[in-house]
């Protein structure tokens, strides 16, 4: 100690003492310890041997032999000294004789690449900083610096006699303890507070009475509102970093309060994430989870919160929905062993549980509006199933409305699931089972409000019974086929005659055919009302059964009003909510969709759907109206507890039962998406390799088991344009396109099997709608301008030649394309396929410009036979344009009005009410204007039941 | 072992050598600049900035001072301002606008003789409170001092008349982790560490490690105090585990010799508490990392709460020189940079590689 003071005054001095101390500080210390060493213990020298030593296991006793050995005291061997050295570390890798002093590592001591990466780091580090400091410097120059913030000085000059212990030594008392109380009650304040700021929804964390843990009195809470945004950053960052170390002590509440002081400094995600974590460590899952998502709220694909989020679900029992966290990470991460460690311990804690329940829909629900593209069966059937309201005893529902094919229960184990990103699969001889199943597992799907539990409990064994009577009654003795249907299974409370309706439209839904589905559901609407019946809830299921429909078909205006119709019977029904919420959103109508989605998630927070399409719509709001954005929204109703759906509230042993019917379900399908998988990749693989046909194969097998699978279509097309089978490839691109209305690939792909058909004119517009999606992509560009001169030539030959040379036969001799055979007409006559069926606005828009580009009047005239007038502006939508209008007139004057002057009138009737329609009249020509009045004057001559004269006037002079 | 590339490196990346004996260097914080304290032979002090610029330490500026400046910290100072605070040969405490060296923003004649050790609270966001600077000195007397009140010290901790006065070798702030709370930490030259409470006014525990203590660090001045590191004179030190404080027992501890000769400084790793460099004697560095035990307390025979001490295990050392390394700072910002100068006249920008896997 003398040498420290000494130096301080007389450095110089010291400087020459220090040095030749420590210059033979190594020898001279080693002398005198190993000196002492060799007379206490006496290492005899025979030790310092190779056998000696290898044979010795006391590790101090070999720390003296290397001391001796590295002392030279009997003599230098250097080999010997490395042998001791190495045995000792076998021994013993941490003992302090091992320690050597090594010296500064430089440049020399890296490899090329770490070395500059390491000087390539400091440099942006000390350009980083440069940035940051004349920031700081700018911000301080407008800050005045005042010291509001701080506290006040210390009363002043306080004296402690630092050396006279003895009395402070009786008040010392452990840091607990000296927090007077007032102090704690001006923290509770605080958590209170902070309870209030995340509006009230979960709950914080309580104090725990632990004793000697200060973190109390941490303030969860830091006020930086006087700070700079770069301090802000610092200071947020600092106080994660306390975060994380307390973490590492396994000092989890503590963890947790620094992670809060530094979001409330400053939100970021990683806080978030570690607190998560450390919230998971507490084993407070609802904190945990209210930090998961706000992770995932502001970066929606975020691993790590995933992976939280997961083994929260996990711990609340809900392992579907942990495995599709884990799942998603996993197809980010394929190789992430937590995620892996985790799925395999929840497919164990899945599987332990014998599925003997019926599989519930629920979370294929969430999925299936997620990916917000595969219905499948399972959509109707919850639809049907689900009690819409809840508060309502299930048992007599659900007997009621037993399906009558359902004998067993073990059936809809087998039932393969659609997943959100496996796309939907259907193994034939189940799927249509599909909407006459699942009533058994209602009551599990869904919660069910406690008070009902025991009744639902009652009703089950009685609904067997119930169910089979009914089945035997209502059924007829095609039922056991594999391929029938049974149209005739009863619906709730409908007449046998409505309930088949509305069964053919859930199964023409299924299939896809959601026109016709649509029409059936109108249909049974219409009986209902007519009927007089007083059963709102199924008016409900096929008003929302039909708002589907519409939004399939994209007409989102009456998908709108469909759903709106079914929650004035039904009020806070999930499905129609959904539907809704997602029809507004489509119309960008972001309010009113935000509203709704908010107002499913308090039904049924789990609703993952719900959840993204809130994010998205919150950004976009944000976007569109600043930071006020919620003062322009509606309000968002409050649902009544009773509506209310927390899967948490579940009795765990609805859990355990739920959980083995989810179990049951997703083997099969992961089954059926393993084998789907494989085949797919076998197929790609063909495909690379050339060999169309058997890819072909392949992918045929794919697709029965995910009929609906965009992929495969488009894949299954190409190989059949490489095998020139255009007809075929057409079909599997229009499949596609069904699917999936805005598919590049299949547009481009039908484009090529159009000119491989010669059709020009459906190539080219499917090119245009290739470049329309995408106008970057050249190779359509390229073919575009081919097919325009092929497409020229073709209609030079029409006009020279007799139209019969062209014949649609060109494709080996394989079927036509489904739409062709209608369209060979006789009156004017070309090689153009059109589609005299549309199903949708876009085929009608295909349909009709094909028929106005060759000026077939008479093609035009059967399309709008074949039309609803009532759907006409629809389809039309927002294309309408002059030459259409005039194009529909001159049809309309030439073909339709003698055959059917009622239709004729009522499209005249809707055309008006369409999109655009007034700008598009005032883009008419002369003559076509003339045309148009020609038109209604021989209406007008016309005699009809339908319509008078004077309507016909009125209508007239909307037009001109 | 471990192969020797994943351990943490220190690379020696920037040496200067001064014309001047070097006491103590400090990085400025939110920059890349350092600034330099020390003396000239002829008995003046020094105070000099450098900036980090491509590989290379630059001066950017440099002022002589009346008196030798032996210590220096920013603790106390804003982010924005960023003065710096230093203590002299002659007991002088000042606060320096870096920006204008010329006149200090404030000054008082803190001790009668030397300010060893200098330690702030309360700026830079370390430590909620109000900003406050402690100082050691060789007169035995270990004073705090806010920097809006001048010349009165806010605490004063001195022995009683009669008691022979101990050199404070060193002072640090800790337990800060909100307005009222906070300790001041003194190591004396006879082995003294003492632990005062400011919120009480009173001593809260006081060991003794049987040599002169020449430094004592917490690891965090602004949370619960959780460890305490001090180093001694023989190459010893102790980590201290403070969150467990026996009626009797005090803190528990563990103890560790490494170095040949006084450990003159320890400092922890702004960005991971658990990780420290002691500096010695020898002109070696060695970097350590706590580990906590798996219980970091349990209950004696009477039932109170004891703490249990963690172990210390050496994730690498370096010999830089001969001479002893005097001082060592690491910079907030960057994680693995820091400074350190030594008797040879020398002051050294290090780079400790891999801190995140240690």
């Amino acid at each position: 100690m003398l040498l420290k003071v000494v130096l301080l005054l007389f450095y110089s001095s010291y400087i020459i003492t220090e040095f030749s101390l420590s210059a033979m500080s190594g020898e001279a210390v080693f002398s005198r310890q190993s000196s002492t060493a060799g007379f206490s213990t006496k290492v005899p020298v025979e030790h310092l041997d190779y056998d000696y030593i290898e044979k010795c296991k006391d590790v101090k006793y070999l720390e003296k032999i290397l001391r001796i050995l590295r002392s030279g005291e009997e003599g230098i061997y250097p080999h010997l000294i490395k042998f001791c050295e190495s045995h000792l570390e076998k021994l013993n890798p941490n003992s302090r004789a091992l320690r050597k002093e090594n010296p500064v590592a430089t440049e020399a001591s890296f490899s090329k690449d770490e070395w500059n990466q390491i000087v390539d780091d400091l440099r942006t580090w000390t350009e980083e900083t440069k940035k940051t400091e004349t920031l700081l410097k700018e911000e301080s120059v407008f800050e005045d610096l005042s010291d509001v913030k701080i506290p006040p000085i210390r009363s002043s000059n306080c004296f402690v006699p630092p050396n006279k212990t003895s009395l402070p030594k009786q008040t010392r008392n452990s840091s607990k303890r000296v927090v007077p109380r007032d102090y704690q009650e001006w923290d509770k304040f605080n958590v209170e507070e902070e309870c209030g700021k995340i509006d009230g929804s979960m709950q914080k964390i309580d104090p725990p009475a632990q004793l000697n843990s200060g973190h109390l009195n941490i303030r969860r809470e830091v006020d930086a509102s006087s700070l700079s945004h770069q301090e802000k950053l610092l200071l947020a960052n600092r106080e994660k970093d306390k975060g994380n170390e307390a973490f590492r002590a396994n000092d989890y509440e503590e963890a947790v309060a620094y992670y809060s002081r530094s979001l409330s400094i400053f939100p970021t995600v990683n806080a978030y994430n570690n607190r998560a974590q450390a919230e998971i460590r507490l084993e407070h899952w609802h904190n945990a989870m209210t930090d998961c998502l706000q992770v995932l709220e502001l970066e929606p694909r975020n691993k790590k919160a995933l992976l939280r989020r997961a083994t929260v679900y996990y711990h609340m029992g809900k392992f579907q929905m942990a495995s599709e966290d884990l799942r998603t990470v996993l197809q980010e991460e394929p190789n992430n062993p937590a995620a892996m460690q985790l799925l395999s311990k929840i497919e164990k804690k899945m599987s332990d549980c014998p599925p003997e329940q019926q599989s519930r829909g629920k979370k294929i629900l969430i999925e299936e509006v997620e990916e917000d593209l595969c219905y499948s069966k399972e959509e109707q059937e919850e639809q049907r199933a689900r009690p819409v309201q809840p508060s309502q005893p299930v048992g007599g529902e659900e007997s009621s409305a037993a399906p009558a094919e359902r004998g067993d229960m073990g059936n809809a184990q087998k039932k393969p699931h659609s997943r959100g990103d496996g796309g939907p699969h259907t193994d034939t001889s189940n799927s249509h089972h599909g909407p006459w199943r699942g009533k058994g597992g209602t009551s599990d799907k869904y919660k069910v409000p406690e008070e009902s539990k025991e009744k639902v409990a009652n009703g089950s064994s009685k609904r067997g019974s119930t169910a089979s009577a009914q089945g035997n009654k209502g059924t007829t003795g095609g039922e056991k086929a594999k391929e029938t249907v049974n149209l005739d299974a009863p619906c709730g409370a409908l007449p046998p005659h409505l309930s088949r309706l509305k069964n053919e439209g859930n199964l023409l839904f299924k299939n896809g055919q959601f026109a016709d589905a649509l029409e059936k559901y109108s249909q049974a609407i219409q009986g209902y009302t007519d009927s007089g019946m007083d059963s709102p809830e199924d008016l409900c299921l096929l008003y929302s059964n039909r708002a589907a429909c519409y939004l399939k078909d994209g007409n989102s205006q009456d998908c709108i009003q469909d759903c709106t119709r079914a929650l004035e019977l039904q009020p806070f029904s999930l499905k129609p909510l959904l539907r809704r919420a997602m029809a507004y959103e489509s119309l960008e109508r972001y309010r009113k969709a935000y509203v709704d989605y908010k107002t499913v998630l308090q039904i049924d927070t789990s609703v993952q759907a719900a959840h993204d399409s809130v994010n998205r719509i919150t950004r976009m709001l944000i976007e569109e109206d600043g930071a006020e954005w919620r003062e322009k929204l509606p309000d968002i109703p409050l649902v009544p507890l009773s509506a209310q759906q927390h899967r948490r509230e579940e009795p765990p042993s609805q859990q355990v039962l739920q959980a083995r019917a989810e179990k049951a379900s997703r083997d099969a399908e992961r089954r059926a998406e393993v084998r789907f998988t494989a085949l797919k990749q076998e197929g790609n693989d063909f495909v690379k390799k050339g060999q169309y046909q058997e890819a072909l194969g392949k992918y045929a097998e794919c697709l029965k088991l995910k009929p609906k699978e965009c992929a495969i279509y488009t894949n299954r097309a190409l190989c059949y344009l490489k095998l020139q089978r255009f007809g075929e490839a057409k079909q599997d691109c229009d499949a596609a396109l069904e699917l999936e209305p805005d598919n590049k690939k299949a547009f481009f792909r039908r484009a090529l099997a159009n000119k491989g058909l010669q059709d020009y004119l459906a190539c080219s517009s499917d090119l245009q709608e290739v470049l329309q999606l995408d106008p970057n992509v050249q190779e359509a560009e390229k073919e575009l301008e081919e097919v325009t001169v092929l497409l020229r030539q073709s209609l030079a030959r029409t006009q020279d030649k007799p139209r019969k040379t062209v014949a649609i036969t060109e494709v080996d001799g394989e079927e036509a394309v489904t739409e062709a055979p209608n369209c060979v007409s006789s009156c004017t006559g070309d090689n153009i396929s059109i589609n005299l069926k549309p199903s949708s606005a876009y085929e009608f828009g295909q349909s009709l410009n094909a028929a106005r580009c060759c000026g077939n009047a008479a093609a035009c005239a059967k399309l709008l036979a074949s039309t609803e007038p009532e759907l006409l502006p629809q389809y039309l939508s927002n294309q309408l344009d002059g030459h259409t209008i005039s194009f529909i007139v001159k049809a309309l004057d030439s073909h339709l009005l003698e055959e059917k002057p009622d239709l004729a009138y009522r499209h005249l009737d809707q055309l008006h009410t369409a999109d655009r329609f007034r700008v598009a009249l005032t883009m008419l020509e002369k003559d076509e204007r003339r045309h148009v009045t020609q038109l209604f004057e021989r209406l007008s001559a016309v005699e009809s039941a339908e319509f008078t004269k004077d309507e016909v006037q009125n209508l007239a002079n909307k037009y001109i | 072992m471990s192969s020797p590339l994943s351990k943490p490196q220190i690379i020696a990346h920037i040496q200067k050598s001064l014309n001047y004996t070097v006491f103590d260097s400090k990085w400025i914080p939110c920059s890349a600049k350092f600034v330099c304290l020390g003396n000239f032979a002829r008995g003046t002090g020094v105070l000099q900035i450098y900036e980090v610029q491509h590989g290379e330490a630059q001066l950017i500026k440099e002022v002589e001072k009346a008196k030798p400046i032996k210590c220096g910290t920013f603790g106390a100072s804003s982010l924005q301002q960023r003065h710096i605070a230093t203590g002299d040969f002659d007991g002088n405490l000042h606060i320096w606008n870096l920006e204008a060296l010329d006149v200090p923003v404030y000054t008082t004649k803190a001790h009668k003789e030397i300010v060893n050790s200098i330690d702030g609270v309360g700026g830079l966001g370390i430590g909620d409170g109000a900003p406050e600077i402690v100082t050691g000195s060789r007169d035995g007397t270990v004073k705090v001092w806010d920097p809006r009140q001048k010349d009165l010290p806010v605490a004063n901790m001195e022995p009683v008349e009669g008691e022979t006065k101990r050199d404070c070798w060193t002072v640090a702030f800790g337990h800060a982790f909100n307005d009222q709370d906070r300790c001041v930490c003194a190591g004396y030259d006879n082995g003294d560490i003492k632990l005062f409470d400011l919120r009480n006014m009173s001593l809260r525990w006081e060991t003794n490690i049987k040599n002169g203590v020449c430094c004592v660090e917490f690891d965090r001045k602004d949370i619960n105090m959780n460890k305490l590191v001090a180093t001694s004179l023989e190459g010893k030190f102790h980590v201290f585990d403070t969150r467990t404080q026996h009626p009797t027992k005090g803190f528990a501890s563990v103890s560790e010799k490494a170095h040949k000769a006084t450990i003159w400084q320890v400092r922890h790793l702004p960005q991971n508490r658990d990780i420290f460099m002691t500096a010695g004697g020898a002109g070696n560095l060695h970097l350590w990392k706590y580990e906590y035990p798996a219980q970091r307390s349990k209950k004696d025979s009477d039932g109170a709460d004891v703490g249990v001490a963690g172990s210390v295990s050496l994730l690498q050392n370096a010999t830089l020189s001969t001479q002893p390394i005097a001082s060592l700072d690491w910079s907030p910002d960057k994680q693995g940079l820091c400074v350190c100068s030594g008797f040879d006249q020398t002051v050294r920008v290090l780079i400790v590689t891999k801190l995140n896997v240690a």
